[in-house]
Order: structure tokens, then C-alpha cells, then sequence
């Protein structure tokens, strides 16, 4: 079976020759999650309104569940599923018939419309609040409802743009389950996103844009290994120490930039495997350990290596799921 | 087909929830042409004393204006809702379904033509408790079927304005063109009393036609020579404007 | 407080400039209303009891200015009312500006909105053939009711805004506009209207302000008419200027 999605040298130029999108290839499988991730005006939202023919581009080619998107789009809008930025909602109507709607729209028979509304209802927990106008939920319950709405005819292609901006702690990661679920039932998600964390904590592949152009395209871990390895940063309890440490530790791994003080850093390739062993040897060499921190390299140091430019909301959602400091490994 | 069908009046069904859920919003469109026919009565009623003349009394003679100035309002109304869908992004929401777009466009025309029954039934009802005549069934009917034609007009190029500049703030100019079309014809005179700058604009401008189809059983009876105008005038109207508002459907996204 | 005024009369202008799609409609649709009035009913002036004019449309003009200076009043409102629900307002209050500086302010755009409406349908009235019977003074004397006209509207159209605090309620309000215009003389001979506009009329400032813009152009400078427009229009002024400010304190006071 061919890609889910496929562009080749796909292209969007306003008037005044801008080019929001500047030749972009993108392969991407069935059944798979791609984040694609980039800042604010780097060309994700013109990318996806192409691709769900809500654009036309003026360059390149694109193709959506088989179809090209520009000779065969109402093919294309058959088979994708869309929830684009704004949480395009009636507020007037309430969840079920909204859902409702979007059932006829997509030409579910009459007698299933039903049916079919109060599964995906349930399916996104807005059971108590379906038959309450749109107008008096919260942020996430509107984007939990535009999900839904998205997904009423099942389709092969789901597009989701910035699903997570702007929501709750809770909210968002709420969402990241139900597009892990959906990844399971195998529907291929393209996702776009300006937290790094998002891309990383979801996506098979992951593509980083920037702009208008693709700068670096892989799997979150091929990345981060493209910059550097994770490495353990040390404290020792006595500075006095370090050189000792030094000797002990050399059998695990180089070291990076020389000790300064207490502190140590050690290249750890085999990442929180390596934590175990290390402290089995300083311990048995009776040397005391203040911290130490397992640091790994992020997708915004790859951003920053092909952009010389962090990614906004670096850290944001990172802080929001707890991951490790950044650290600088390998920066250009 | 059907499957469009089943579009289109689940896109009126919307259209007419608006109404129903914020009546509030509805009402300034549906007492507007009311209020007009009850202004212009009070102020300008001694003008039926003129000779030549066509009705008893002017307020006959300007309830059928009253009518098509609901159908007005009620066009450019869908023009701004859409406007303000596509502000909102609703409408891309619809763009991105399978629906075709010819159904989309059915949606928005079929729900202004139907509620354009709204201000033309509270005004006749005003107006025949007022004391204007009643006109007949075959006046009402022939009434209802030219209303919501020019409504659908209206809506159609309030729908290419909207599609155009994708902002609310281009209202007035969707409700200027339904405003002129009705009121430079023989809205406040016959022909024959009326300044004659105005006399070659409403010769030339369609709507004349419509609104003395709709005027005959005020102000005399209906015959087949005053009716098969305005109905091949509203056809033309409706056509033109549809196919205008179909080619601006079309351009909009792929 | 003169200073703060001024600026912020001068925003106040500005913005609306900016605003066609306000600005527009003031002009366009009395403009096109006065165009159909005159156009269709110009035999009218030979009714039996109709003053002696040179044309219908010396008559109308008076009528499209009042018309059009309402819906400057209208505007005026929305604005403020935009104002009030995108917090502007707010910071007006909070700066250490005197708080009557934020009314008078926009009344006095407002003012400038009226001479601007009087200025573009004395230039249309002159284009199509009206004549100014009352001369550079009669010309004088419809600006002045003119422009205080105007600032009462704008005055009525501020309180609405302070009371509403959201623009759609002032936009409503619009339909209501063209009620009390009818129900006046306005448009017609006030000897020549029909109910409910006959007995209306005679207690509608609306018919006072319009007879006293229209007395100098069809008659030349006349006492009473005049009189009364001013004090019509003055009468405006006052009560809802006072009505204004007591709804800015209240506003204020309820935090």
C-alpha cells in the first residue's frame, strides 16, 4: 500500500512572490503518527490547508489517501478527518447535534447517525454535557468535541493542527491518549505542533520546519542522536574527589569538558542504562554523590542545529511532563 | 442527489436554529420592513391624493415594497452570518466535508428564501389589521413564491461579497445593493408621477417588475400579463446571481 | 482638561475615519434615501397645504441631514461601546486624565461628524439644484443646529453605550432610529401626516431640529423655526450630555 500521505516539492507562494511553503517532501505511512513540528509562521498551517484542500498550492504536488489533492479533492476530503486550529464550533447548537451534522455532512446513513454520535460521544467523554449548547464549554471540552466531530466517518487521515495550544495541563494530555489510541486502531495522524515535547512524546517520525522548508526529517530518537548522545552530569560531594572519580569512571565512557570542581560530565551512549553502573563504581570506590542527571539531548537542539535558533515553547510542555533540563550537547 | 438533498436540509435546519435559539438576533430583520411600512404610511400618506395615483391609499400601495424589503434584509443577513462563519472558521469546517459544493450554496439560498417568510407574514398581518384589504390568495401565493425568489437573489450576491472579502465589516455593502435594488423602482409612485431620472432607472432595473407582480392584487387584480414579467425577471435575477455565487463557491479553496 | 479632551476627540475622529464600513452607511444610505424620496414623490409639492418651495428635494435635505446625523449617534455609541468591551475604557479611567474628558471628548468628535454631515448634503442639495434661500447666514445657521444636533445624538449615543456596555444591544438600536424619525416632520409637512405620525410629531424634537435646519433653506432666516431648532437641538445636548456623565459616575462608582 502506498504512503498515507506523500508531497513532493510542494509549494505556496502569496502574492508578492512570500512562499509560506517552499518545497516540502513528506512521506508518510499508514498507520503512522507524524509530528510536524516548527515555529510560529515556519508554514505548518499553510502545509495542512493544502493538504486538506482548504489551499491550492502553486507549486509541487501532494497526495492524501491516495488521491492528489488538486485533481481529486472532494476524494481526498472522503477519506480525511480535520481539526484545525480554531476549534470551528456552532455555539448555538449543543455536542449531539453538531455531531449530528458532521454525521449527515459526511453522508452517514440516517438510521446510524445516532448511533454513531453517542460512540464517539462517550468515546471523548462528553456524555454529561452533549445536549448543552457549544457555546458553554470550556477550551477543552470544545476541542474534544472538534476531535470527535473529526472522526465521525472513521477516516484513513487525521490532520491535526496544534490540537494542544492553549489547553490545560490535563486537557493536553487527555489528547495525547486519545491520538495514541487512535494510532493503535491505525489511522495515520499528521500532527503539527510547536511543543517539542508533544512531537516527541507522540510521533513515529517527525518532521522539523522552518521557514517554509524542511530542515530535519526522522524519528525523534534518529534526531537527537544526530546531535550528540545523552550524557550524565555528576556532582560529587567533595571536590577533592574528582580526579579520582575521573579515573574510576574512565572505563564507561569519555568524559566531556574537564571537571570544573565538583562537577563532572561523562558521554553515557546507552542512556539510563549506564545510570546504575556508574553509581555501583563510585559507591564501591567510596566516593559520594551529591546529584546526578541523566541529560538527553531534545528535539529543540536539533532545531537549533539546523536553524541556529531554539524553537519557541521549548520547555513549555516540557515543564508541563516533567522532562529533563536541557543541556547543551553538541550545539553548532 | 439525494445525498444532497439531505445536506442542503440539514444546512437550513442550521440556518433556521439561529432563529429559534437567538430570536433576539432575528427580530431587527423581522420587524424592520414593518416598521418602514407604518413610518412611510404616516409620513408620506397624503401622497395617494395625487391624481394618477394607483391605490386607496398609500400604505396599499407600499406593503408589496415592505415585502421585498424583508426579502432584502434577509439576503444580506446570509451574507454577513456567512462572513462571520468564515471568520470563525465554521465554514472551513464545512469546505473540508464531501459534501459538494453546490450543496453547501443550496444550504445557505434555501434558508434565506425560507426565512424571508418571516417579515413578509408579520407585515401583511400588521398591515391587514391596519386596514389594507385582503388582496386575495393568488396575490399572497404569487407574494410568498417572488419573496423568496429575491431573497435568493440577494443572499446569492451577499454570498460572493462575503466569499470575497471574508470579513463582517463588508455588511453595508451587502446591505446596500438589496436596499437600492428594491427602492429605485416604482417603490414610492407609479411611473408616471415620478421624477423622470427615476422613471428611466426603474424601467431599467428588474426588480420593478418583481415588485408590480407582487403589487397587481393590492391595488387591482392579478392577471397573467403582469405576472409572467416579474416571474421571468426574478428567474433571470436568480440565475445570474446564482451562477455568480456558484463560480465564487468554486474558487474557494481547492 | 482641555488638552486630554482634545486628544482624545482627536482619537476619537481618527478612528472613525479609519472605520468605513461605520462611516460609510451615515452618508450612503440617507444620501440614497433622499436620492428615492425626491425622485419619487416630487409631485408632492402640489398638495394642497405643502409650503412654498423651489423643489422637493430643498425640502428633503433637512430630512437626510437628521436622518444621517442619528446615525452618527449611533456611531458614535458602537464605538464606545468597542471601546468598553476591548478595555480601552478601562485605561482611559485609569489614566489622570479628568474621567469627563472621556464624554466630552467623544461629543466633540461627534460635533465634527455633524459638520461633516451638513457639509456633504449642502454640496449634493446644491449639485442637483437646491437653492439656500436664507444665503451664507442661513448656511451658518444649519451648521449650528447642524453640529449641536450632532453632538445631542452623539450624547445619546454614548449613554446607550455606557448603559449597554456591548456593541450589539447600541447596533439594535438602529432599527429604533428610523422609528422616532418617522414620527416626526422630518420628512413631510407636519399639516400632512398621517397617524401616528401626526400627533407624535408635535412633542418629537426630532420635527423642531429638522424645521429649524430646513427654515433657512427654503424660507431664509426666520425667528421661530430657528428658535426652536436651537433649542431643540440644545435641549438634546443637555439632557443627555447630563445623562452621559451621571452614567460614566455610575459606572465608575459600581467599579
Amino acid at each position: 500500500m502506498g504512503a498515507a500521505i506523500e508531497t513532493v516539492g510542494l509549494e505556496r507562494a502569496f502574492k508578492g512572490g512570500v512562499k509560506a511553503v517552499d518545497g516540502i517532501d513528506v512521506a508518510v505511512a499508514p498507520g503512522e503518527v507524524y509530528g510536524f513540528l516548527g515555529p510560529n509562521g515556519a508554514g505548518k498551517t499553510t502545509t495542512v490547508r493544502m493538504l486538506v484542500t482548504l489551499l491550492r498550492p502553486t507549486g509541487g504536488h501532494a497526495r492524501v489517501a491516495g488521491f492528489d489533492v488538486a485533481e481529486h479533492p472532494s476524494e481526498v476530503r472522503r477519506r480525511i478527518g480535520v481539526a484545525l486550529q480554531e476549534a470551528a464550533l456552532d455555539l448555538l447548537m449543543t455536542g449531539r447535534e453538531l455531531i449530528g451534522l458532521q454525521a449527515t455532512l459526511h453522508g452517514i446513513p440516517r438510521a446510524d447517525v445516532a448511533a454513531r454520535g453517542e460512540e464517539l460521544i462517550r468515546r471523548v467523554g462528553l456524555e454529561q454535557a452533549q445536549d448543552r449548547r457549544v457555546g458553554t464549554y470550556s477550551g477543552g471540552m470544545r476541542r474534544r468535541l472538534d476531535l470527535a466531530m473529526a472522526l465521525i466517518h472513521e477516516p484513513q487521515v487525521l490532520f491535526l493542527d496544534e490540537p494542544t495550544t492553549g489547553l490545560d495541563p490535563v486537557s493536553r494530555l487527555t489528547l495525547w491518549d486519545e491520538v495514541r489510541r487512535l494510532r493503535d486502531e491505525g489511522t495515520t495522524v499528521f500532527l503539527t505542533t510547536q511543543y517539542l515535547e508533544e512531537a516527541d512524546q507522540l510521533a513515529d517520525r517527525v518532521g522539523i520546519i522552518s521557514g517554509g522548508r524542511i530542515v530535519a526529517d526522522g524519528t525523534p530518537a534518529q534526531l537527537k542522536a544526530g546531535v550528540g548522545s545523552p550524557h550524565l552530569d555528576i556532582t560529587l560531594s567533595d571536590a577533592g574527589a574528582a580526579g579520582r572519580a575521573r579515573e574510576v569512571l574512565g572505563r564507561f565512557g569519555a568524559h566531556l569538558p574537564p571537571p570544573a570542581g565538583v562537577h563532572l560530565s561523562l558521554e553515557a551512549p546507552a542512556g539510563a542504562a549506564a545510570i546504575a553502573p556508574v553509581v555501583r563504581a563510585l559507591d564501591e570506590a567510596g566516593l559520594a554523590v551529591a546529584g546526578l542527571d541523566l541529560v538527553e539531548p531534545t528535539l529543540d537542539d536539533v532545531f537549533v542545529q539546523h536553524t541556529g535558533r531554539h524553537l519557541e515553547g521549548a520547555g513549555q510542555a516540557g515543564e508541563d511532563a516533567g522532562a529533563p533540563a536541557a543541556a547543551v550537547g553538541g550545539a553548532a | 442527489m439525494t445525498q444532497t438533498g439531505v445536506v442542503v436540509g440539514a444546512l437550513v435546519r442550521r440556518a433556521l436554529n439561529e432563529i429559534l435559539r437567538v430570536p433576539g438576533a432575528a427580530i431587527p430583520g423581522v420587524l424592520a420592513p414593518t416598521i418602514f411600512m407604518i413610518g412611510l404610511s404616516a409620513v408620506f400618506g397624503e401622497a395617494a391624493q395625487l391624481r394618477g395615483f394607483e391605490a386607496d391609499s398609500f400604505r396599499e400601495f407600499i406593503v408589496p415594497v415592505g415585502m421585498l424589503q424583508g426579502a432584502a434584509f434577509t439576503g444580506a443577513a446570509t451574507g454577513v452570518n456567512l462572513a462571520r462563519d468564515i471568520e470563525q472558521g465554521w465554514f472551513d469546517r464545512l469546505l473540508v466535508c464531501p459534501a459538494p459544493r453546490v450543496a453547501l450554496l443550496l444550504g445557505l439560498i434555501g434558508s434565506a428564501a425560507l426565512r424571508a417568510l418571516l417579515p413578509m407574514t408579520f407585515l401583511l398581518l400588521v398591515a391587514f389589521a391596519m386596514g389594507v384589504d385582503w388582496p386575495g390568495v393568488d396575490t399572497v401565493l404569487l407574494g410568498a413564491v417572488l419573496v423568496m425568489a429575491l431573497a435568493a437573489t440577494i443572499a446569492s450576491y451577499a454570498i460572493v461579497v462575503a466569499l470575497r472579502f471574508r470579513t463582517q465589516a463588508a455588511a453595508p455593502l451587502m446591505q446596500v445593493a438589496g436596499f437600492v435594488a428594491v427602492l429605485f423602482t416604482t417603490a414610492y409612485a407609479p411611473k408616471a408621477l415620478m421624477a423622470d431620472w427615476l422613471e428611466t432607472v426603474a424601467t431599467i432595473n428588474p426588480v420593478t417588475l418583481v415588485l408590480e407582480g407582487v403589487r397587481q392584487g393590492f391595488v387591482g387584480d392579478v392577471t397573467w400579463a403582469d405576472t409572467w414579467p416579474a416571474l421571468v425577471a426574478v428567474s433571470g435575477l436568480v440565475t445570474v446571481f446564482g451562477l455568480l455565487a456558484m463560480r465564487g463557491m468554486r474558487r474557494v479553496g481547492v | 482638561m482641555t488638552r486630554a479632551t482634545l486628544a482624545l476627540a482627536q482619537r476619537a475622529l481618527r478612528l472613525n475615519l479609519r472605520r468605513p464600513q461605520f462611516l460609510a452607511p451615515m452618508l450612503v444610505f440617507p444620501s440614497l434615501l433622499l436620492a428615492i424620496n425626491t425622485g419619487g414623490l416630487e409631485r408632492t409639492t402640489q398638495l394642497p397645504g405643502f409650503p412654498e418651495v423651489n423643489g422637493f428635494l430643498d425640502f428633503q435635505l433637512a430630512a437626510a441631514m437628521v436622518q444621517a446625523l442619528l446615525l452618527g449617534g449611533v456611531t458614535s455609541g458602537i464605538a464606545t461601546a468597542l471601546e468598553i468591551e476591548g478595555g480601552f475604557f478601562d485605561r482611559l479611567v485609569a489614566s489622570p486624565i479628568p474621567r469627563g474628558a472621556i464624554v466630552v471628548g467623544r461629543l466633540l468628535a461627534a460635533g465634527v461628524l455633524g459638520a461633516l454631515v451638513v457639509t456633504w448634503f449642502l454640496t449634493v442639495g446644491l449639485v442637483f439644484g437646491a437653492t439656500i434661500e436664507g444665503g451664507v447666514g442661513g448656511v451658518l445657521v444649519v451648521y449650528a443646529i447642524g453640529v449641536l444636533a450632532g453632538v445631542g445624538f452623539g450624547a445619546i449615543g454614548v449613554l446607550l453605550a455606557l448603559r449597554a456596555r456591548n456593541a450589539s444591544t447600541v447596533q439594535g438600536i438602529f432599527p429604533i432610529v428610523f422609528v422616532i424619525l418617522f414620527l416626526s416632520s422630518a420628512f413631510f409637512p407636519a399639516d400632512l401626516l398621517h397617524a401616528p405620525a401626526d400627533w407624535v410629531a408635535a412633542y418629537n424634537p426630532l420635527s423642531y431640529i429638522a424645521d429649524g435646519i430646513r427654515a433657512p433653506i427654503i424660507d431664509g432666516i426666520s425667528a421661530t423655526p430657528v428658535l426652536r431648532g436651537v433649542a431643540a437641538a440644545a435641549g438634546v445636548v443637555v439632557v443627555f450630555g447630563g445623562l452621559s456623565i451621571v452614567a460614566l459616575r455610575g459606572r465608575l462608582g459600581a467599579g
